[in-house]
């Protein structure tokens, strides 16, 4: 083995525990009792810039549980998780898995899907940019040939259902939120939606019929099929209003003829 | 089913607010004093353009296929030299992982979007057997590892088709197997790999008091050309030493120390770093000016 390796390896045992840090300070020049506590220092610092990414992503999670268990919250899914990338902003992609399993959080069983939707909304905000589809483009089909359209979603789109009312949840912590702050924990099924107009991140609580609606569009079925599987739901749904806002939203951001 | 009508004005989209892409922009180079561009100033740049030489981000932050971040780059881009500061790399590191690879490539699209004056890494590894440290660890200045360091910086500057800097870190220990110092071992990666070097002058500094080496010495050991940025920041004072935390205004022996670095090396483009409690735009400013009135002392 080459030496650069070996000694890394030594290196990166220091970073993982104190016990094989004492077991690397024969490696290092100078006072080895000082040296011991600045490996201290590093080993601090991968879970202290591991915490800041988590705590990045996941400011909701981070109100409801309060900064300082947030703290402790980060630092035991930076000892259970190790970053994969040189880029942090990819760290924190198991946060909802290991939220789910972690046992000091089941008191708070909504945690694991509020996580779930600040990763949409974290990589929502990296999605790439899309035109806003000019409405007009839709009336220029033929009428016969309108039930065969197809669409695109913008990419920063998702569909996420959860037990717990999660877009609510997020909506309220949001720091431009003006309204109540009450959330009926008991209102069955949400189905939220992440969407960015523009460069800002939104989330929104979807209807049955819109959300088997936009889901079938996402799946790339035909407007017939989707507008269908939407009736199907609910007999009153609305296909030009719920067309026009989610083109408005830049939730639908191309149409085509296939 | 019924046929869709035209919407009324009321229901049109946002205006369009994706930029150009592909439309070919040239490089400005550097010069004087700049600063980085943080998240949390964003709106006071896009609002009021304050006044500084350039502008340094780090490339990792801008990764992103679109969104809000490379909005604002690309608007202060067409405004400000820029300069692609990464800090993911880990260079020194042994691993051959496809996640270097994957990373490489993300900054070379960034470079081509953005075409920046300026691309820095540093003089570190961390990484090893898929885990990322996401810090800048020191490496043993060794012949081998000198090897390695020439040969990944020549692979980074093929990716990119540019030359790179690499930047000389703060480090709290030191490893026994060195058969250099680490600015002989940045003189000789400089000159043959062909790469520039940034020189922080305050990790030259934290070096210095926590390793009881003359910081003056090891600037003599780098070529006079070399040197095509300088870094300064702040550090904390700890019973263990100097932390390069980058959290406050540069202190008094930095200052000292960065004289005698322009004295070197001339009016090299200088940036105040400051990550760490991130103050008022005005208080980065006011130390870029601090930089700036040094720099024109050397420049006339």
């Amino acid at each position: 083995m080459p030496e650069l390796f070996q000694l890394q390896r030594l290196f990166a045992g220091a970073l993982a525990s104190r016990a094989a840090a004492d077991a690397a300070l024969p490696a290092f020049a100078g006072d080895p009792a000082k040296t011991a506590r600045r490996l201290a220092i590093y080993r601090g610092n991968v879970h202290a810039n591991a915490g800041k990414a988590l705590r990045a992503a996941y400011p909701v999670v981070a109100a409801l549980v309060g900064e300082e268990f947030f703290q402790g919250l980060a630092r035991a899914y930076s000892e259970a998780i190790v970053s994969r990338s040189g880029d942090l902003n990819e760290y924190g992609a198991e946060f909802t898995r290991f939220l789910a399993d972690f046992p000091h959080t089941q008191d708070l069983p909504y945690l694991p899907d509020v996580a779930r939707l600040e990763w949409a909304v974290h990589l929502a905000h990296y999605a790439a940019d899309r035109e806003p589809l000019n409405p007009a483009r839709l009336a220029g089909f033929a009428q016969e040939h309108q039930p065969a359209l197809r669409f695109r979603l913008h990419p920063a789109c998702v569909l996420l259902t959860s037990r717990w009312p999660i877009a609510r949840i997020w909506e309220v912590h949001q720091a431009d939120h003006t309204g109540a702050f009450d959330v009926d924990m008991d209102c069955g099924m949400e189905r939220a939606l992440v969407f960015r107009p523009g460069f800002r991140v939104r989330v929104r609580s979807l209807g049955p019929a819109e959300h088997v609606f936009l889901s079938a569009l996402a799946r790339r079925q035909t407007l017939a099929d989707a507008l269908q599987a939407a009736l199907a739901v609910e007999a009153a749904f609305g296909l030009q209003e719920t067309l026009i806002r989610l083109i408005g939203e830049s939730v639908i951001v191309e149409v085509e003829l296939q | 089913m019924t046929a869709i009508r035209a919407p009324g004005r009321h229901a049109a989209g946002p205006v369009s607010q994706v930029p150009c892409a592909g439309h070919p922009r040239a490089s400005v180079a550097a010069t004087g004093a700049g600063i980085g561009l943080r998240a949390r100033h964003y709106r006071e740049f896009l609002d009021t353009w304050p006044p500084t030489g350039w502008l340094e981000v780090h490339s990792e932050n801008y990764f992103g296929d679109g969104g809000y971040d490379l909005h604002v780059l690309d608007h202060v881009r067409d405004r400000y030299p820029l300069s692609l500061h990464g800090v993911g790399l880990a260079l020194g590191s042994t691993r051959d992982d496809p996640r270097v690879e994957r990373h490489l490539s993300m900054l070379k699209r960034l470079v081509e979007r953005s075409r920046p004056a300026l691309v820095s890494e540093h003089l570190c590894w961390g990484a090893q057997g898929g885990r990322h440290f996401n810090d800048l660890l020191p490496l043993p200045y060794t012949r081998e590892a000198l090897d390695h360091m020439v040969d990944r910086v020549e692979r980074v500057q093929e990716a990119l088709e540019r030359e790179i800097l690499i930047e000389n870190i703060s480090a709290y220990v030191e490893w026994k197997a060195a058969e250099m110092c680490e600015f002989e071992f940045l003189a000789e990666l400089a000159r043959r790999s062909g790469c520039g070097i940034l020189l922080d002058v305050n990790n030259l500094h934290v070096n210095a008091v926590n390793h009881g080496t003359d910081p003056h010495v090891a600037m003599a050991a780098l070529p006079r050309a070399s040197v095509r940025e300088i870094h300064l920041a702040g550090h904390l004072v700890t019973e263990d030493g100097l932390i390069d935390d980058h959290g406050s205004r540069v202190a008094p022996a930095v200052w000292a120390l960065y004289d005698a670095a322009l004295a070197r090396f001339g009016p090299v483009p200088t940036l105040i770093e400051w990550d760490t409690d991130v103050p008022a735009l005005g208080v980065l400013l006011d130390e870029a000016a601090r930089a700036g009135a040094r720099l024109e002392h050397w420049r006339a």
